[in-house]
């Protein structure tokens, strides 16, 4: 446990050295602001559009961000080769890695949860209340629920794909890739009509065994 | 651990640097720390250790010379447990660190492959995360870091990113993070590699230092000087085998009669060139003749050297320059690992 709360409080002071921690400010600012904006130029005939577009917005700008601190939270250290300080100390690598991503991950999708739950204000004082419903494809709660898995997915996947090639741009690269095919799949999905709750639920499991099995394989993993 | 509590065995903050440490521990060798048995490691069809067997006492400073490429710095990975063994046993304190590294890990301060840094972040988060992870307590961390890098000399370097920071300064910051925990062993890999000649000076005085206050050190280079200068005994690699295990001065076995010297004289005309065989003993070797230089090796008691100086400026032979034969490692190395692999 004591690697596990080391590890997350020196990723944060990473972070904040960095200067990446304000990446975490731009889902809660940029996406309701840029949505309300949106809102107002395209006229979006009701709320539950505006909230679709917004979501859509921040679950975007949100994406960037899980990317961005995914692929740099130990892909970075891979390239330069700063891993070598933290893995000769005595500590259990599988601590050590958890630590550190569960801030990536939980900054990153605690900030696309904040500017969502922003989302619904914003619409509601900027989309007329007396516009008229809309024919929407899919509840935007449910849509919130499916970007979460989805950036917790392609969080999962930069991290992995860094692991693999030690160097944080290359997993961007497949991190954006991966972003692609899954929307693409998941839009492919919404157009047949097969887009259901099982869809998310997948690409959470998948995650989530991505991440172990990485955890497991740095682990072992020679220098 | 070596001075009291509250300390890390090195110097106090008030000592002046090069005076460091006015009382010097006595440097008997102790139990095993580290040992190795015919150790084996593979990468791919390249054999990087074919067998490679030795330990490492307390209060040793051990040098590991080797050209690149035979296995020292896969030597240093395996006992740090960064790479594990395909055949052979390891030990760290009785520990196997392919098995529990975190043990293992716990008697050694490291500093190996020359690691990279986060240019971002200061020297004061870099040796405070070292201190948490070490278990240093939260109370005395930064108490801890501070002694540590003013022992070092890098105290104003803490506050400043590591981006900005030369190579020499780095490399002090980063022994002093190996040396965070009063581990009992320190390892490094090619500590001087890069430094400027003054920097290489300061750490090679540095290791000398911790070594005479009772840090047991274990460095891998392909620099002879620094091995001379800092080491007790050094271990010779070829080819993955360690072809040489023997004291750095070059007193094996029953030679303690004396001291080896190597003088160099010169000789001013043709004339002069042959009287030197004649000034000189059975027992001197002469080396190696130049046009108006000869290279003298004499082993003997003080006495012996001085009645052979005494002979050469009788003669009237200039003697330029004389050495221990403890810098004759070069020949030593040459001979064991060979000229061709070097």
């Amino acid at each position: 446990m004591s690697a596990f709360v080391a590890n997350a409080r020196w990723e944060i002071l990473r972070l904040f050295r960095s200067q990446r921690i304000f990446l975490w400010l731009i889902p809660p600012v940029a996406g309701p602001i840029g949505s309300g904006i949106a809102f107002l130029y395209l006229r979006v005939p009701s709320n539950a559009v505006a909230l679709i577009l917004g979501l859509f917005v921040t679950g975007g700008l949100a994406g960037l961000v899980m990317l961005d601190l995914a692929a740099l939270s130990l892909g970075e250290e891979l390239s330069r080769r700063a891993h070598l300080v933290a893995w000769v100390l005595p500590q259990r690598r599988g601590p050590m890695l958890s630590g550190r991503l569960a801030v990536v991950f939980g900054g990153s999708l605690g900030a696309f949860a904040v500017g969502a739950a922003l989302l619904w204000p914003v619409a509601d004082a900027l989309v007329p209340a007396t516009a008229g419903p809309a024919l929407i494809p899919l509840a935007p709660t449910h849509l919130f629920l499916g970007l979460l898995s989805l950036l917790f997915f392609l969080g999962s996947v930069t991290f992995t794909a860094s692991t693999i090639t030690r160097s944080a741009s290359e997993a961007l690269v497949v991190g954006v890739l991966g972003s692609v095919v899954t929307v693409a799949v998941a839009g492919f999905l919404l157009v047949q009509h097969d887009l259901t709750a099982l869809f998310p639920v997948a690409l959470s499991v998948v995650a989530a065994v991505l991440l172990g099995a990485s955890v497991v394989r740095v682990s072992k993993m020679e220098s | 651990m070596f001075s009291g509590p509250g300390t890390i065995g090195l110097p106090r903050n008030d000592r002046p640097r090069g005076n460091l440490l006015p009382e010097h521990r006595a440097r008997v060798p102790g139990d095993p720390i580290i040992t190795l048995d015919g150790v084996q490691k593979r990468y791919g069809t390249v054999e990087a250790l074919a067998s490679v067997s030795f330990g490492l006492h307390r209060n040793e400073a051990v040098g590991y010379l080797g050209p690149n490429g035979a296995g020292k710095t896969t030597t240093l990975r395996i006992i740090s447990g960064l790479a594990h063994p395909d055949a052979g046993t390891v030990s760290v304190g009785g520990v196997d660190p392919a098995h529990d590294r975190r043990r293992a890990l716990a008697h050694l301060g490291l500093l190996i492959e020359t690691p990279g840094v986060l240019p971002y972040l200061t020297g004061e988060d870099m040796l405070g995360y070292m201190a948490e992870i070490k278990g240093v307590s939260r109370l005395d961390r930064g108490r801890a870091v501070e002694r540590v890098a003013r022992a070092l000399g890098v105290a104003e370097d803490l506050s400043h990113p590591l981006g900005s920071l030369s190579t020499g300064r780095l490399r002090r910051l980063q022994v002093a993070g190996a040396l965070i925990g009063d581990p009992e062993v320190l390892l490094l890999d090619e500590p001087t590699l890069g430094l400027d000649p003054v920097a290489r000076r300061d750490l090679r005085l540095l290791l000398k230092d911790l070594h005479r206050n009772g840090v047991s050190l274990f460095f891998s280079t392909h620099l002879l000087e620094d091995v001379e200068a800092v080491c007790d005994r050094v271990l010779f690699l070829r080819n993955g085998r360690v072809v040489g295990d023997e004291p750095v001065d070059g007193r094996v076995g029953g030679e303690v009669g004396g001291r080896t010297i190597v003088l160099h004289v010169r000789t001013l005309s043709p004339v002069t060139l042959e009287s030197v065989g004649t000034i000189l003993g059975p027992d001197v070797a002469v080396e190696q003749r130049e046009a108006r230089e000869v290279t003298l090796r004499f082993t003997g008691d003080e006495a012996a050297q001085s009645a052979l100086i005494q002979r050469l400026v009788t003669g009237g032979i200039p003697i330029v320059s004389a050495e221990s034969a403890r810098n004759r490692l070069e020949e030593r190395y040459l001979e064991r690992v060979g000229r061709e692999e070097s």
